[in-house]
């Protein structure tokens, strides 16, 4: 930057005021440029992505197994992997909603008056924040060292463990969304605390708790580090967890690191999938907000 | 029918505490999991680890001599020393905080740039959709943006940007020793070579993980600026300051704040596992060259984890991963006290 010291009393001042003046319109515009410049990048990086995705996304992605290189036929597709993430989510989904939901409630209904509250609120943001790949080890450590191999159960597991920290606090987030009043005046009519939470508090927030849970669950359906030594990953169709299980995330990792043209091809296909699966849950997460937003400005 | 309530009270009250606590233990059983599991490794290497260049998982079998330097037989046989494995982390330790910081020296710019822009100058109707586009971007998996980075930005920067690069600053005194060589050993002597360009390095390791934590960075301190009370701008406009010298008081009066904003960037960039490992080349060693192909905690991990056969190798790795987590806590710990716990304009932002 030029920074221009030598102020004389008259006739510099109109000099300062130029230079002053010019630095603003520098500033502006590098502040326009600078969001230019990103929403270029990112939107050549988000088109490129889907356009690739898109000229090779075909039924066989979904109705075929893979076939090994050089075999007729070959690559096949993913249904493996997709039938292999469903699995996954579905597990780490089952015992991480509820297990974060409640821990939701409590941060939202009852940790007024409760040394657990700020604790609790802090770990689990600090949690948010964990390297996935090191969640990844601790279900190693946890499940595939006492089973002997790799498996499904240590995915779910590390899935899991992600998404009970964001379920648990976006959960708080849109509890704490639901008017006090509503709270009172169950209260007031002599209902429990409880029946004032489950049929009263809940259900106001059921359409904000669905999407909050829908964005945490396409965040899990993305992750790939978590799952490669604990899923590793698998090119048969499986549904037993307790073997080692196949993922979308995975597979693309290891057909767009390999040599094969065609398997590469597969893995577009398959990131296009995990980003229509993102903008889904994004835009209904959007419509949802606005519909809450000018509900309330109606009320 | 009073009794019955009562104790659905309790349940659910129960039920809740155990989901909070359940919460806490998480993190308990997170930190002594990987304590337990590297234990082989910290207590064979110690402090040493953190300073050591070594990674050998396996042992070296090296001839004998003797004090003329001749080859010792034993039996018909040559003798072996056996120098056993050795562990040690500071060539990823480098790679992550030098990879890192690329990323933020490209994306806090552009980030607060935007940042402003949203808050400042964005018209209305732009305004959502710019929002939306952030979030969204946020929300891509990190293996899509590998897999762009490996097909796309890596033979752009091995084909176009680096070898542009290399004849235009090669001209500077120290740039060419710097980036564009690599010191080899020949015969004793220190000779420079030219630096293969892969375009998988350090350099595009930096730039996607800048392209990942721009949406980061950009969405956390569009949320603090907004904050910034309006007196605040309205006095420094009274006072006939201009956009840009308003803007400045802004962002001086948030700086801790959006310090925060940086440091979650950060710890995401370091945590990074699948976009950087696909890019960054994986080199286990330390080079001073930004074009030279390096490797990350992360991307350590995500390459040998898996096919590590001894103990002592996977304990090394969880060691590695236990020093990524114990940052990454760092980082959070500090990034939320900054921007969320500062008195109610921070708190409002979240």
């Amino acid at each position: 930057m030029i920074v221009n010291n030598s102020r004389g009393p008259r006739s510099a001042e109109s000099f300062y005021r130029r230079y002053v003046r010019a630095k603003n319109v520098l500033f502006k515009g590098a502040c326009i440029a600078a969001t230019v410049a990103i929403l270029t990048l990112l939107a050549l990086v988000a088109g490129y992505l889907i356009s690739k995705g898109l000229s090779h996304i075909g039924l066989h992605f979904f109705t075929k197994l893979p076939i090994p290189p050089g075999m007729e036929g070959a690559p096949g597709g993913m249904k493996n992997a997709l039938v292999g993430t469903v699995i996954l989510v579905s597990l780490a989904g089952a015992v991480g909603i509820p297990v974060g939901m409640l821990a939701g409630i409590y941060l939202s209904e009852y940790s007024e008056n409760s040394f657990l509250g700020t604790p609790v609120r802090f770990i689990a943001d600090v949690l948010t924040g964990v390297p996935s790949i090191v969640v990844g080890i601790l279900g190693y450590e946890l499940f595939v060292v006492p089973m002997g191999h790799f498996n499904g159960y240590a995915g779910a597991g590390a899935l899991a463990f992600i998404l009970i920290p964001i379920v648990a606090r976006t959960s708080e987030e849109m509890l704490r969304l639901v008017p006090h009043s509503y709270r009172e005046a169950s209260i007031a009519l002599g209902a429990s605390k409880a029946r004032t939470i489950l049929e009263v508090v809940v259900p106001a927030a059921t359409g904000s708790l669905v999407t909050g849970v829908m964005l945490s669950i396409a965040r899990i359906a993305g992750e790939t580090a978590p799952l490669l030594f604990t899923a590793l990953g698998s090119r048969l169709l499986t549904l037993n967890p307790a073997e080692p299980f196949p993922s979308l995330t995975v597979q693309i990792f290891a057909y767009a690191s390999g040599p094969y043209r065609d398997e590469q091809e597969l893995a577009w296909a398959g990131i296009l999938i995990l980003i229509a699966l993102v903008f889904a849950a994004n835009l209904v997460v959007r419509l949802a907000v606005r519909r809450m937003q000018t509900g309330e400005a109606a009320r | 029918m009073r009794r019955r309530g009562l104790t659905a009270d309790a349940i659910l009250a129960g039920l809740a505490r155990a989901g909070a606590l359940s919460v806490i233990l998480m993190l308990v059983v997170l930190v002594g999991v990987l304590i337990v599991a590297a234990w082989p490794s910290i207590h064979l290497f110690g402090a040493h680890f953190l300073v050591s260049s070594d990674w050998r998982p396996n042992e070296l079998h090296v001839p004998l001599h003797d004090r003329l330097g001749h080859v010792v037989m034993e039996d018909g046989e040559v003798a072996m020393r056996i120098i056993p494995p050795s562990f040690g982390a500071l060539p990823v330790i480098y790679g992550t905080a030098v990879s890192s910081l690329l990323a933020l020296l490209f994306a806090v710019p552009l980030s607060l740039g935007t940042a402003l822009f949203l808050v400042r100058l964005c018209p209305r109707t732009l305004k959502t959709p710019i929002s939306f586009m952030v979030e969204f971007l946020a929300a891509i998996p990190s293996i899509a943006y590998g897999i762009w980075a490996l097909f796309v930005l890596a033979p752009f920067l091995q084909l176009h940007l680096e070898p542009a690069l290399r004849s235009g600053l090669s001209w500077i005194p120290g740039v060419n020793n710097w980036l564009f060589a690599s010191p080899a050993i020949r015969n004793g002597v220190t000779v420079s070579t030219p630096l293969p360009l892969t375009g998988r390095d350090m350099f595009s390791g930096g730039l996607v993980l800048a392209i990942m934590i721009v949406p980061i960075i950009t969405a956390i301190s569009r949320d603090v600026l907004r904050s910034v009370p309006r007196a605040q701008v309205e006095g420094t406009l009274a006072l006939g300051a201009t956009w840009w010298q308003s803007s400045w008081e802004m962002l001086c009066f948030s700086r801790a704040a959006l310090f925060g904003a940086i440091m979650l960037g950060l710890a995401r960039a370091a945590g990074e596992t699948m976009a950087i490992t696909m890019v960054i080349g994986n080199n286990n060693q330390i080079q001073p060259s930004w074009f030279a192909p390096a490797q990350t905690m992360s991307s350590l991990l995500a390459n040998e984890f898996a096919e590590a056969s001894s103990t002592l190798h996977r304990a090394a790795l969880t060691e590695v991963a236990l020093i990524l987590l114990v940052m990454s806590l760092l980082f959070n710990i500090v990034a939320r006290w900054l921007v969320v716990g500062r008195g109610p304009s921070g708190a409002a932002a979240h």
